[in-house]
């Protein structure tokens, strides 16, 4: 019984992978959209990331530096 | 056991079908037969039985593809060069929408043939696995070179294989 239980499990485990596609090479154009980029106002994400790091103190695994003073 | 055995075969298919790629054209084989509808809306369809006899430069390019960007002037070239020895060159778009594609040919205009594939249909019957990528057909319909990718110095190795395709014929 339990082993007809893990055979369902492990059918509907892999009957999800239908959810990832790949991206087709003529396709990647759609990954070069701008609604496609991580943060949608390269501004704006500066700036949120300017001020976290100041604020958290916690400067690096980005791209500016600082000593928490926000002034750089 | 067995049926741990059994459980392991079937989850093994499915991985192999999930993973499977689809046919892809390759050097040898005889180049499938197509009818591509132009970027240009006034310019009729491209098809094989309207390029018999000629040696044909297939190429699958897009706006966002700079590789490609690079590539098409330098075909453009190649074409006026050898399409009185019987060269045609077919430059896909697999822009969508096309309008990026036409884009594009607004400020580099391409004199050679340039059908629509927004759907990837085209890519994907001669199974497409990288941007660029061009096949050199001889006029008999075989594939007598698949090139991926443009770098420098591939256009010396590509016109070199048009003048050999050329020169058999």
């Amino acid at each position: 019984m339990s082993t007809a239980r893990s055979l369902v499990t492990i059918i509907l485990a892999v009957s999800l992978l239908s959810a990832c596609s790949q991206v087709r090479p003529w396709e990647r154009g759609y990954l070069a959209r701008k609604e496609m980029a991580w943060d949608t106002d390269a501004l704006e994400s500066a700036l949120n990331d300017h001020i976290f790091f100041s604020k958290e103190a916690a400067s690096g695994g980005d791209n500016a530096a600082g000593g928490g003073c926000g002034c750089n | 056991m067995l049926l741990l055995r059994r459980i392991q075969t079937t989850i093994a298919l499915l991985l192999v079908l999930v993973g499977s790629t689809a046919f892809a054209v390759e050097e040898g084989d005889k180049v499938p037969a197509f009818d591509f509808a132009s970027i240009y809306a006034d310019k009729p369809n491209i098809n094989l039985e309207g390029l018999e006899g000629k040696t044909l430069f297939i190429d699958f390019w897009a706006s966002w593809c700079a590789p490609c960007v690079l590539s098409l002037p330098l075909y453009n070239e190649m074409y006026h060069k050898y399409k009185d020895q019987g060269l045609e060159v077919i430059a896909i778009n697999v822009d969508n929408p096309i309008e990026d594609g036409l884009d594009f040919l607004l400020d580099t205009p391409l004199d050679f043939l340039i059908p629509q594939d927004p759907e990837g249909d085209a890519a994907e019957l001669f199974g497409v696995i990288g941007m660029p990528s061009s096949y050199l057909i001889s006029p008999d319909g075989n594939v007598e070179l698949v090139h991926m990718g443009f770098r420098s110095g591939d256009m010396e190795i590509l016109e070199e294989e048009v003048k050999k395709v050329l020169a058999s014929d």
